[in-house]
């Protein structure tokens, strides 16, 4: 029984692999090579990064006799990656999984669909942990042999280690995916607290790999003072990297410090899985309070339902919708860094028309990361039906994707176009171009980021992720307006000779403003009976 | 009040629906029959304007859904069988939604939605997501969305399947209610009991042909409903 449950369980995580997420149906088998060599691909990548990062701690702490805090830092860049990795998708995956009531239907005891289920995370985890661990290994075997103290004993203890680890990311994924799964349970405003988490997270992100080098220097600095306080506070980080470095005793404690966790983890959850797999305590109920409704247009009312739709997904605003809050980034950052940027380019000579040129371009580029229109088609998915039977014009439909789109877009390009302007100073002429290229340009996204999509629409979705992320539309809509950008750069370059700057940015603003006339005409027309037969 | 003229829709190869004519008149239940698979739905769809015929036509109190298909739309409400509604909307703001694109005034709106949520026993929940809603909850919102712009005819695709008893004999006695006004009701259903006591006319269609049509009397005669349907069913597959 167990056997068949593992077989099961398996074939659940190796379905990424097997199963193409947008048709639903089997890859072939060259399919599933090619997908299986761009993972191999991302993770050797990801791996040579830790192996550089291991590189530049392992031979000054090794020769400085502390090997055991390069394993240290090590196991806990691991620890990190394979817990925040995994976290996400754990409470899913032990409690709220699709077929926990076919199981427990069946003569199967509930602890051993607890132990199947924990082995899937545990082999996540173990992936994600092993993207560093490995390279880490690597990295201290190449030095520990060149300074002759590598020992098979360490060898086998490092291999023993890395599976240590594993369950110490198992425990604390099965711990923090329990706090994670509460907190949103009980969260109202879920998409949003998303995306805060997100960006807190990107942001938190940015700082230390900006920062690496200087942490990385610092550790190395004070490599001795911070390997004694560890020593002195948190005996078992050090017991960790002295395991590492082939410590049997060390490795003894650590294991068994390790095990009673997850020994105390698995007691917690066996006796709680049942009830947890079986209750759905689902979000805080809000009490309806009759008001005062606000009657809107049909209009009114479809920008609403886009604007819902909008806000109500995490995916939708990170994926399509973050270039709104980079404008106003960019825009504060212009104004804050104004005197500096205009020292800077008096200095380097760069400055007047090529300047205003450039915040032109950089503004159409920002813009280009709002791509709302392009899977707003797809994303009707099983809803299409409502604004099918609707007495609303397939043109009113589309058009208040379009509205959503200029909404979100253009308020934070202008804006931002005005913070530039006041930063660079380039003259009334560009300033009021810096501002009406690149709204133009917001409105040709929004036009070809809806027309692939009714080019391309995919509404059989299960997971709305695959139109957002996943979608041709997408693609095409970020990526085309970043290539439209850079090839509008190099036209100039080509030019320059021949046209004026202001004469050059006159002909783009009537190229695009002519590539938007066309678009809305075919959307108007054709794209509306598209999206009637759809 | 529904005339649906030789209507003819083609997948493919395959004729889902064959040349089929319906006549429903003001003040009538019609009832809409057939296996799975017979072309209920996809008759039913193309009455909505959700489908697109490739032959025939359908009017809607006079009006062709091909000439007028907004005008058409405006008159009539569809409620599907598996009501797959916006999960990131509330249920209030999914009642208001709709009643903002009939042009529902907010006066009208409230006491409706007041009346008909209050009858379903849903008041309570249209602060909560659709997300959050059983089958049965849905199949209640979508109904009441239907009814708020007060349509002149309703057409259904399995209404009572998800409903518990009590909000089954409510939508019957609504049914009947919009009859009264000089509404029609056009729906489809598997539960043949049903169709004999609620409806007044019905029509039985297999593999996308209309085989036998016309008042619960003319059809049945003497016999059950059911009798008669699987003497049908028989007699085609002979």
């Amino acid at each position: 029984m167990l056997k068949a449950l593992f077989k099961k369980q398996l074939m659940e995580v190796n379905s990424w692999l097997i199963q193409n997420k947008k048709s639903g149906k089997h890859r072939s088998r060259g399919g599933m090579l090619l997908y299986a060599l761009l993972y191999a691909v991302i993770f050797v990548g990801l791996g040579a990064v830790f192996y550089f990062v291991g590189a530049s701690l392992c031979a000054p702490l090794v020769s400085a006799g502390l090997g055991w805090l390069y394993f240290a830092m090590m196991s806990l860049m691991a620890l990190l990656l394979g817990v925040f990795g995994s976290v996400f998708s754990t409470y899913a995956t032990l409690y709220q999984a699709k077929d926990n009531t076919f199981l427990l239907s069946m003569p199967i005891p509930p602890r051993a669909i607890l132990e199947v289920r924990l082995f899937a995370v545990w082999m996540w985890g173990l992936i994600y942990e092993a993207i560093v661990f490995i390279p880490a290994l690597v990295v201290y075997w190449q030095n520990a042999a060149e300074l002759g103290c590598l020992s098979a004993a360490a060898v086998v203890l490092d291999v023993l280690l890395l599976l240590v680890l594993s369950v110490l990311v198992l425990t604390l994924t099965c711990a923090l995916g329990w706090v994670v799964a509460r907190i949103s349970s009980r969260l109202k405003n879920k998409s949003v607290a998303a995306v805060l988490a997100s960006l807190l997270f990107l942001a938190g992100y940015y700082y230390v790999y900006f920062r690496a080098s200087a942490i990385l220097q610092h550790v190395l600095q004070n490599a001795g003072a911070i390997g004694e306080s560890i020593r002195g506070a948190a005996v078992p980080i050090y017991w960790m990297g002295r395991a590492g470095e082939g410590d049997l005793l060390s490795m003894l404690f650590f294991g068994l410090l390790v095990l009673a966790l997850f020994a105390l983890a698995c007691w917690i959850l066996s006796r709680s899985f049942l009830k947890m797999a079986t209750t759905n305590r689902g979000a805080a109920k809000r009490t309806y309070r009759e008001s005062a409704a606000r009657q809107r247009s049909a209009a009114g009312a479809l920008l609403f339902k886009e604007r819902s739709r909008f806000f109500a997904s995490a995916t939708y605003m990170l994926n399509c919708g973050l270039g709104t809050l980079m404008l106003v980034v960019l825009g504060i950052l212009a104004l804050v860094k104004g005197p500096w940027l205009r020292d800077l380019m008096a200095e380097t000579g760069f400055s007047g028309a090529p300047l205003a040129l450039m915040a032109c371009a950089v503004l159409c580029v920002m813009t280009a990361m709002n791509d709302i229109s392009a899977p707003s088609v797809s994303l009707e998915g099983k809803n299409l039906w409502l604004v099918q039977v609707l007495p609303v014009s397939a043109w009113q439909v589309l058009q208040a994707k379009l509205k959503l789109h200029l909404l979100m877009t253009e308020v934070p390009t202008l804006f931002c176009a005005v913070c530039m302007a006041i930063a660079l100073r380039p003259g009334v002429f560009f300033s009021i171009m810096l501002a009406a290229v690149p709204m133009l340009f917001v409105l040709f996204s929004a036009c070809f980021g809806l027309t692939v999509n009714l080019k391309t629409p995919n509404l059989k979705w299960s997971d709305e992720t695959v139109p957002v992320k996943q979608s041709m539309g997408v693609m095409l809509s970020m990526f085309g307006g970043w290539a439209l950008v850079a090839a509008m750069c190099m036209l100039y370059l080509l030019l320059n000779k021949y046209l004026s700057p202001e004469l050059y940015l006159l002909c783009v603003a009537a190229a695009v403003a002519a590539a938007c006339a066309g678009l809305l005409l075919w959307l108007k027309n054709r794209g509306a009976r598209i999206f009637r037969e759809l | 009040m529904l005339k649906i003229e030789h209507l003819t829709k083609i997948y493919g190869d395959k004729k889902a629906v064959d040349d089929l004519s319906l006549h429903i008149r003001p003040g009538e239940i019609y009832g809409f029959i057939g296996h799975n698979g017979a072309g209920k739905t996809t008759t039913i769809k193309a009455c909505c304007g959700i489908l697109q015929q490739e032959e025939g036509d359908i009017w809607i109190d006079g009006v062709s859904i091909r000439e007028d298909p907004l005008g058409c739309k405006a008159k009539l409400a569809y409620i599907p069988d598996n009501p797959d509604l916006y999960e990131f909307m509330t249920g209030i703001q999914f009642l208001n939604f709709v009643a903002d694109i009939f042009g529902v005034s907010a006066e009208d709106r409230r006491e409706r939605i007041r009346k008909y949520a209050d009858a379903f026993e849903l008041t309570g929940d249209l602060a909560q997501p659709t997300s959050a809603y059983s089958h049965g909850m849905k199949q209640k919102l979508a109904v009441i969305s239907a009814l708020i712009h007060q349509p002149r005819l309703v057409i259904m695709d399995e209404p009572f399947v998800g409903l518990d008893p009590k909000a089954s004999h409510l939508l019957k006695g609504i049914m009947r209610d919009i009859c009264d006004g000089g509404g029609a009701i056009f729906f489809s259903t598997h539960v043949l009991e049903v169709a004999e006591k609620l409806c007044d006319k019905v029509a039985i269609i297999k593999n996308g042909k209309l085989i036998k049509s016309g008042t619960m009397e003319e059809v049945k005669g003497d016999t059950s409903l059911e009798d008669v349907f699987l003497e049908l069913e028989g007699e085609a597959e002979c």
